[in-house]
C-alpha cells in the first residue's frame, strides 16, 4: 500500500510537469492544428532563462524570494522565443501543405537545442551548456523532504503540483472570464466566423503561443528544482511525453491536457512499480508511455475528453 | 507628395537602366575577362595558404577556381549578346556576380585570418573584386527575358546523349577533384565556386533544358549515371578515406529513397524510419558469425538479407496496421514513438531487462566482413592495376542496392499503385470515393519502405562491423527526412543530391563540425520557408507549392505534351 501511495505521489508530480507542458501543445493545436514540435525546447529555454536570471541577478544566493523573479525571467525567455518562432517560421507557412510546418518544427527544435548547447556558454559569466548545468538551490524548495507515513514527498514535487493547480486556475479564469480568452475559444471553434466577428485571429494565435510558453517556462523551473540540474536536450523527451499527454486527454482540449498529463504520469510511475518480470522497472517506463500513446491513438483517437479535431489532422 | 517624388526617382533610375542596358553584355564580358585574368595574378604575399597563390602566371588552388568563374561569366556574356529566347543569361550573370563577390570576400577573409592581416593580400584579389562587381553590374542591367520554353533547340538525340554523358563525366571529375581537397578553407572556396556555377547556370534556365533533355533520353541518362558511379572508386587509387564516406552516403541514400516511397509518394510522414534500418542491422548482426551474436542460427548472407527485409516489413505492418487509420500529424508522432520504443528496446534487451537479444548498450561488435563465393569484402582486390580496398567492395554492393531501390521506386511510381499513392496523398477521401484501396495501399507503402530499409541495414551491419543502439536515435530519422525534403520529395535525383549534401559536407568541413546540427536545423527551417519543394523538385510538387506561378504551369504543360508525344 505504501508503494502504491508513493508511486501515486511520484506519478502526480511527473504528471503535473507533463500537464504544464501539454497545455502548450493543445492550445496551439486547438487553434491552428499545428503540432508545435519545438514546444519541448520552449520548456528547456524556460529552465535556462531562470538559470540566467539567477546568474545575472543573484549569483550565489539561495533566498526564497528570488524564485518569483526567476520564474518571471523564465517566462520572458520562453515567451520571446515562442513569439519569434511563430512570427518568423510558422506564420509564413500558414496555408502551406501540412508537412511543411511539421518539418519546420523539427528544424526549430534542433536549432534551439544546438543553439543553447553551443552559444549559452559563450555569454560571459554563463556556464558551458554542453553538459548538465547545475540549477540553483532555493531555500524552502530544495530542502528536507516531508515524510507523512512511509512515503517521501520532495518539496520540489509539492512545488510542481502547486504550480499546476495555480496555473490551471489562472488558465480557467483567462479562458472563461476575459475577452481575449473568449475570443480564443471562438477562433478554435471556427476561425473564419471569428474573423468576421472582428476578432484579430493572428493576435489570438500569438496569445496561444504565449500561454503555452508561459506554462512551459514554469514547468522548466519546476523541473530544474526537482532534478537540480538542466541540460540542452531535456526538452525532447519531456516534449514528446507531454504531447502524448495532450493526445491522451484529447488534443485541442485544455482540460484534457491536464487530465492526460496526470494520467500519463501516474501510469508511468505505476508501471515502474507494478509491471512484473523483467519488463518492469525504470528502463522500460518510456516504452510504456509511448505504448500508451499508440494505444490511445488506435482505440480512442479523440482522447479521454475528446475534442473533435481528429478529422482535420 | 512623397509618392510623386518616389515615382519620379523610380523613372529616373529606370531611365539610367534603359540607357545602360545595351552595354550590359559588354560590362559582363569585361567582368568575366577581368576575373579570368585575376587568376593569373598573385593573390597573397604569403605562399603557405589556400594552396600556393603567391606566384604570377601559374594559377593554383583558388586562382584556378576564379578562372573557372570568369570563363563561365564570359560564356554567359557571349550568350547575352546573342539573346536566345530560351535562356536568360542576365539572371545567370547576376548569380555568378554575386557568387564571385562571396568568393572574393571569403578569400580575403581566409587570407586575412590565416596570414595575419589584410596587408598580405596581393593585387589579384582586388582585381577579382572589380571583375565580380562588373559581372554583377552587367547581369543586373541586362533586360529580363521572358523565357519561352517552346523555343528549346531540338538536337539529334545522339547529340543530346552526348551532352548528358559529358555533363556526368564532368560531375565525376568535379566530385573526384573536390574529395581530394583536404584543407577546409580551400574546400570552402571550391564549394562556393561549384555552387556559384551551378546556381548561375540554373538561373540562366539551363537546368530546365538539361531536365528536358534528360526526360527525352531517360535510359541513356540512368545508364551513364550508373557508369559514372561505378567508375568512381577507380579515381581514388585505393585510398579508403573517401570510399568510407561514399559508402556511408550510399547507405544513407538507399534508406532515404525507401523513406521517399513512404513520405514522397504516399505522403505518410514517418519520423521513426531509422528503426527499420536498425531492425535490418540488428537482424544482420544477430544472424552473423560474430561471437557476440545472441542467436545460434548462422545462415548464409542471402538468407540474412531476406530475414532482415521480412522482419523490418513485419515491424512496418505491426506499426502500420493500427496506426494508418489515424492520419497526418498523428501518424508522424506515432512513428516517432515507435522509433523511440525500438531504440529503448534495443538498449534494454541485455538479459537483465527482458531476454538477452542485443547486449544492451554495448551492442553487437565483431561482425565479420561479407564473403560471396570466396570473394572476401575485407580484402583489397586489384582490378586493371588499380587497387580497390575494403570500402570499395562494399561500395559496389551498395551501388547495386541503390540501383535496386531506385528500380523499385520508379516501377512503383509509374504503376497503378503509384497513382493510387499520389491520389491518397492529394486527397484521401476523394481517392477512397474513386475506389482506391486506401488502407491497403498505405500499408503496402509502409511495408515496402520498411523492407528496403531493412535490407540496407543488413549490409550496414557488416560494413560497420558493429551495431549499437545509439546509431538509431531520432535525429537520424530527422536527417533522413531532411535528405528527402532537401532534395525534393518524390524524386530520385533529389534524394540522391540531398543525401550526398547531408553526409558529405559534415565530413569535409570538420572545423565547423560542431555547428553541423545547428546549421542543419536552420537549413530545414529556411528550406520550408523559401523552397519547400526541394532542390530537385518533381513538377507536381512544385506546382503544389506555387499554384499561382503561370510560367511553371506552362512549363509543366509543355513537358506533359512532350511526354505524351
Amino acid at each position: 500500500m505504501d508503494a502504491f501511495a508513493q508511486q501515486l505521489v511520484n506519478g502526480l508530480t511527473l504528471g503535473s510537469l507533463y500537464a504544464l507542458i501539454a497545455v502548450g501543445y493543445t492550445v496551439v493545436y486547438g487553434i491552428i492544428q499545428l503540432i508545435n514540435f519545438a514546444h519541448g525546447e520552449i520548456f528547456m529555454i524556460g529552465a535556462f532563462g531562470a538559470l540566467s536570471t539567477w546568474i545575472v541577478l543573484f549569483k550565489g544566493q539561495t533566498a526564497l524570494w528570488m524564485l518569483p523573479v526567476m520564474i518571471v525571467g523564465a517566462i520572458a525567455a520562453s515567451v520571446v522565443t515562442a513569439v519569434i518562432m511563430e512570427r518568423a517560421a510558422y506564420r509564413p507557412l500558414r496555408g502551406a501543405p501540412r508537412l511543411a510546418p511539421l518539418i519546420t518544427a523539427i528544424g526549430i527544435s534542433v536549432f534551439l537545442q544546438e543553439g543553447v548547447r553551443l552559444l549559452y556558454g559563450k555569454v560571459p559569466g554563463f556556464p558551458d551548456a554542453k553538459q548538465k548545468v547545475p540549477f540553483p538551490v532555493i531555500d524552502g524548495i530544495t530542502g528536507q523532504s516531508w515524510n507523512p507515513g512511509n512515503i517521501v514527498i520532495q518539496r520540489a514535487a509539492a512545488f510542481t503540483i502547486l504550480a499546476l493547480v495555480v496555473c490551471a486556475i489562472g488558465l480557467w479564469i483567462f479562458v472563461n472570464r476575459t475577452k481575449t480568452g473568449r475570443a480564443m475559444q471562438a477562433v478554435s471553434q471556427d476561425p473564419d466566423t471569428a474573423r468576421l466577428m472582428g476578432i484579430n485571429v493572428n493576435r489570438i494565435i500569438v496569445v496561444a503561443f504565449i500561454i503555452g510558453a508561459t506554462l512551459a517556462a514554469i514547468a522548466g523551473v519546476a523541473q530544474g528544482l526537482q532534478v537540480t540540474n538542466i541540460n540542452f536536450k531535456m526538452g525532447f523527451l519531456a516534449g514528446l511525453k507531454a504531447f502524448t499527454a495532450a493526445v491522451l486527454g484529447g488534443i485541442g482540449n485544455v482540460w484534457g491536457a491536464v487530465l492526460g498529463g496526470l494520467t500519463l504520469g501516474i501510469v508511468e510511475s505505476m508501471a515502474v512499480q507494478f509491471v512484473p518480470g523483467t519488463f518492469g522497472g525504470s528502463p522500460w517506463k518510456d516504452v510504456w508511455a509511448f505504448a500508451i500513446l499508440i494505444l490511445v491513438l488506435v482505440f480512442r483517437p479523440q482522447g479521454l475528453l475528446g475534442a473533435k479535431v481528429v478529422d482535420r489532422a | 507628395m512623397s509618392t510623386v517624388l518616389e515615382h519620379g526617382n523610380d523613372s529616373r533610375v529606370d531611365g539610367i537602366r534603359n540607357r545602360l542596358a545595351p552595354r550590359a553584355a559588354g560590362l559582363a564580358l569585361a567582368g568575366g575577362v577581368v576575373l579570368l585574368l585575376s587568376g593569373l595574378l598573385s593573390w597573397s604575399y604569403d605562399d603557405r595558404i589556400l594552396g600556393d597563390i603567391s606566384i604570377r602566371f601559374y594559377p593554383a588552388g583558388i586562382q584556378v577556381y576564379v578562372m573557372v568563374l570568369g570563363a563561365v561569366a564570359i560564356a554567359l556574356a557571349v550568350l547575352l549578346f546573342r539573346r536566345p529566347g530560351w535562356l536568360d543569361p542576365g539572371r545567370g550573370l547576376k548569380a555568378i556576380g554575386l557568387g564571385s563577390l562571396v568568393f572574393v570576400a571569403g578569400a580575403l577573409l581566409a587570407i586575412t585570418v590565416q596570414a595575419g592581416g589584410l596587408v598580405n593580400v596581393n593585387e589579384g584579389a582586388w582585381v577579382a573584386l572589380v571583375g565580380a562587381l562588373l559581372v554583377l553590374a552587367g547581369g543586373g542591367l541586362a533586360a529580363e527575358v521572358d523565357l519561352d520554353v517552346r523555343t528549346w533547340p531540338r538536337l539529334k538525340s545522339s547529340y543530346e546523349i552526348l551532352i548528358i554523358v559529358l555533363a556526368l563525366a564532368m560531375l565525376l571529375f568535379v566530385t573526384a577533384y573536390t574529395l581530394d581537397v583536404e584543407n577546409s578553407a580551400t574546400f570552402g572556396t571550391l564549394l562556393v565556386t561549384i555552387l556559384t556555377v551551378t546556381v548561375g547556370l540554373l538561373m540562366a534556365g539551363l537546368g530546365e533544358y538539361i531536365g528536358f533533355i534528360g526526360q527525352n533520353n531517360r535510359r541513356p541518362l540512368v545508364l551513364s549515371a550508373f557508369l559514372v558511379a561505378f567508375l568512381f572508386p577507380f579515381t581514388q587509387g585505393g585510398s579508403n578515406a573517401n570510399m568510407s564516406i561514399a559508402t556511408q552516403i550510399l547507405i544513407f541514400a538507399a534508406t532515404a529513397l525507401g523513406l521517399n516511397i513512404v513520405v514522397g509518394l504516399a505522403g505518410l510522414l514517418d519520423l521513426g524510419y531509422i528503426a527499420f534500418l536498425g531492425t535490418g542491422a540488428y537482424v544482420g548482426a544477430m544472424l552473423s558469425e560474430s561471437t557476440f551474436a545472441t542467436i545460434g542460427w548462422k545462415p548464409p548472407f542471402f538468407v540474412v538479407m531476406l530475414c532482415g527485409m521480412a522482419v523490418a516489413a513485419v515491424f512496418g505492418l505491426i506499426i502500420g496496421s493500427p496506426t494508418l487509420r489515424v492520419s497526418g500529424d498523428y501518424l508522424a508522432i506515432v512513428t516517432l514513438g515507435f522509433g523511440e520504443i525500438f531504440r529503448l528496446a534495443m538498449f534494454n534487451l541485455d538479459g537483465n531487462n527482458g531476454p538477452d537479444l542485443t547486449n544492451g548498450p554495448n551492442g553487437i561488435p565483431g561482425i565479420p566482413d561479407l564473403n560471396f563465393f570466396g570473394f572476401d569484402f575485407g580484402e583489397t582486390h586489384t582490378v586493371a592495376g588499380i587497387p580497390l580496398g575494403r570500402f570499395s567492395n562494399y561500395y559496389f554492393l551498395l551501388l547495386l542496392l541503390v540501383a535496386l531501390v531506385i528500380l523499385v521506386f520508379s516501377r512503383l511510381n509509374d504503376s497503378r499503385i503509384g497513382r493510387g499513392w499520389v491520389a491518397i496523398r492529394e486527397d484521401e477521401r476523394a481517392a477512397e470515393a474513386m475506389g482506391v484501396n486506401v488502407f491497403g495501399l498505405k500499408l503496402l507503402a509502409f511495408a515496402v519502405g520498411a523492407s528496403l530499409a531493412g535490407l540496407a541495414g543488413t549490409i550496414k551491419a557488416h560494413q560497420d562491423t558493429s551495431v549499437t543502439p545509439d546509431q538509431y536515435i531520432f535525429l537520424e530519422s530527422a536527417f533522413l527526412l531532411a535528405a528527402v525534403v532537401l532534395g525534393g520529395m518524390g524524386t530520385v535525383a533529389g534524394v540522391l543530391v540531398g543525401a550526398t549534401i547531408l553526409k558529405l559536407l559534415p565530413e569535409k568541413l570538420r572545423e565547423v563540425n560542431d555547428y553541423r546540427l545547428f546549421s542543419f536545423g536552420l537549413l530545414l527551417v529556411l528550406m520550408m520557408r523559401f523552397r519547400p519543394e526541394g532542390l530537385v523538385p518533381s513538377k507536381r510538387r512544385q506546382l503544389e507549392f506555387h499554384e499561382d506561378d503561370e510560367h511553371l504551369v506552362e512549363l509543366a504543360q509543355t513537358e506533359h505534351l512532350e511526354e505524351s508525344k
